[in-house]
């Protein structure tokens, strides 16, 4: 479990983060703002979590696979 | 078409509207949805998300000339039987209701669509499954915005849920007031410290709250075209893994283990399971209410029957407990609902038309009222005739069960108050029935007191 600090820190970093890029950019928006940036500000990080985690399901699903159809080869040998 | 025909909560989405025409519910599409509409229909989409129980299945219709405006399209999705609220849902149907809008906005975006709305009215179950039955607000996804629908999916449902799991349970009923989804601010406030160790909470309520707060009713310039498809569906597993870590465990409540804590003999309970199959298959009801209906053992008869069945209680363990039942053991006919029957839920919304009070949604064919009176008479001062004439108005056969002020469980009432009800006897309770229904025949309960009443509404 990662300790409650490092999460304030990263809440900070996130809040900043929305900050800069409300002045770095073009286009006006609905009174969603506050939802709207918060995706903006977080859809790199999300969306790399996702990939490493459908990755990793891929990865221990083919290791299931292939070591479960090992076992299951040996019962047969015997 | 006249305008009376469409529903007064139908008037937010340009691309349709509903309307009712001879007791049925159409869906008319506008010119402007109608690229999304037949983007569904072609895409597959639809069919998936029917043959998955997750979006209501309808039928197009033929205009056949009329006229009715810019609508270029009329369709005829299947009947609801009975239209709920997410402040009427225990824990789990809000949690399931919730999970099925991520399957949804999932399965959408795969498609290159997406949800523009995750409003928890958009939810409603159908064979007690949760489906969406707004068709219209499927529509198509453009590249690189952002989830047009998070701020309302957090208010709708994650709010509630986490404020009902980890805080209290009673806190569901905030969405009677806040009808568009509890304010994250309010959430993020009442939520205990420790939530804020959960990410997916950290991120999408509690920060989500701050950076509201930080850009409310500021003109900003955002950059746009943002957001992959990658991050779009991390959003979306990130919500729900958020939402499937959320419990709420039903017990402890004062009617949870009622039939462990009662005082019936076992004939006494089989007399009234007895009379109750008596009494559905006498009035053969297509709709049932069943008020008190704790955690549906007598609502099951009904729906066994084939009767739809609504079994309202004011217990949340209660309707946990039953939904819990219907989810594993797949039954259909069978909506369970959180009611206060002294104050049951309103009119809500513009012209408080939006959201239809309780009654507005019946009749029903048939009322289960059993052990309930005394709640009412004794334990909230409701005067007999006042009570007689309210559930003439839920429906025309009723069942009702009189519990004497001999009956212990009356005793255990009236051990914190004084005896103000000098007319709750079995005379005065036949005599304030009588003014508004036949009562058809009594049937004494072996092993008590109490006696079943079948009546019709005259």
């Amino acid at each position: 479990m990662i300790q409650t600090r490092h999460w304030r820190l990263f809440a900070a970093g996130l809040i900043l983060g929305c900050g800069f890029l409300a002045k770095a950019a073009a286009g006006y928006i609905d009174p969603g703002t506050g939802s709207y940036i918060l995706q903006i500000a977080i859809a790199f990080f999300i969306g790399l979590a996702f990939s490493v985690k459908v990755f990793w399901k891929k990865i221990s699903a083919f290791l299931r696979k292939t070591f479960s159809s090992k076992k299951g080869n040996g019962v047969d040998v015997s | 078409m006249s305008p009376e025909d469409v529903l007064p909560s139908s008037f937010r989405d340009p691309a349709g509207y509903v309307f009712r025409r001879g007791g049925v519910f159409y869906r008319g599409i506008r010119k402007s949805g109608r690229p999304h509409y037949d983007m569904l229909m072609s895409s597959g989409l639809y069919k998936e998300l029917v043959a998955a129980n997750l979006l209501v299945p309808h039928e197009e219709f033929p205009l056949e000339g009329e006229r009715v405006g810019d609508v270029t399209k009329v369709i005829r999705p299947e009947e609801i039987p009975f239209i709920s609220y997410p402040y009427e849902w225990s824990f789990s149907q809000m949690q399931d209701a919730a999970l099925a809008t991520l399957e949804i906005e999932k399965r959408a975006l795969r498609y290159g669509m997406t949800l523009v709305d995750a409003s928890a009215y958009n939810i409603q179950f159908l064979g007690g499954r949760p489906v969406l039955i707004d068709t219209l607000s499927l529509r198509q996804a453009v590249e690189g915005e952002p989830w047009t629908a998070y701020g309302q999916y957090c208010r709708h449902f994650l709010a509630p849920l986490a404020l009902m799991g980890l805080k209290d349970i009673r806190l569901g009923q905030l969405l009677r007031v806040h009808l568009d989804g509890i304010p994250l601010d309010l959430a993020s406030s009442l939520l205990p410290l420790r939530t804020r160790r959960r990410l997916p909470l950290l991120l999408h309520l509690h920060i989500h709250a701050k950076s509201q707060k930080r850009f409310e009713g500021r003109q900003v310039r955002v950059a746009r075209g943002k957001v992959g498809r990658q991050a779009l569906l991390g959003l979306v597993d990130s919500l729900e893994s958020g939402i499937k870590k959320l419990h709420w465990r039903a017990s402890g409540t004062e009617w949870a283990d009622y039939y462990e804590d009662t005082n019936y003999s076992t004939e006494g309970l089989d007399d009234k399971r007895k009379t109750v199959e008596e009494f559905i298959r006498e009035v053969r009801p297509r709709t049932v209410w069943d008020l008190g209906g704790n955690i549906g053992t007598f609502s099951r008869i009904a729906a066994a029957a084939g009767a739809y069945t609504v079994s309202f209680d004011i217990d949340p363990a209660c309707v946990e407990m039953n939904y819990l039942r219907i989810r594993r053991e797949k039954e259909e006919n069978l909506l369970p609902l959180l009611l206060d029957l002294t104050n049951p839920s309103p009119g809500a919304g513009w012209e408080n038309k939006e959201r239809m009070t309780l009654l507005e949604r019946g009749p029903a064919d048939a009322v289960l009222a059993l052990a309930l009176l005394h709640h009412l008479a004794i334990g909230n001062n409701l005067p007999l005739d006042k009570a007689a004439r309210f559930f003439a108005r839920t429906g025309r056969h009723l069942l009702l069960e009189f519990v004497p002020k001999s009956d212990s469980q009356v005793k255990r009432l009236l051990v914190t108050r004084e005896d103000v009800f000098d007319a709750y006897t079995q005379e005065g309770f036949e005599r304030a029935f009588g003014e508004v229904f036949t009562i058809k025949r009594r049937v004494p309960l072996s092993g008590s007191e109490r006696a079943l009443y079948i009546m019709e509404k005259k």
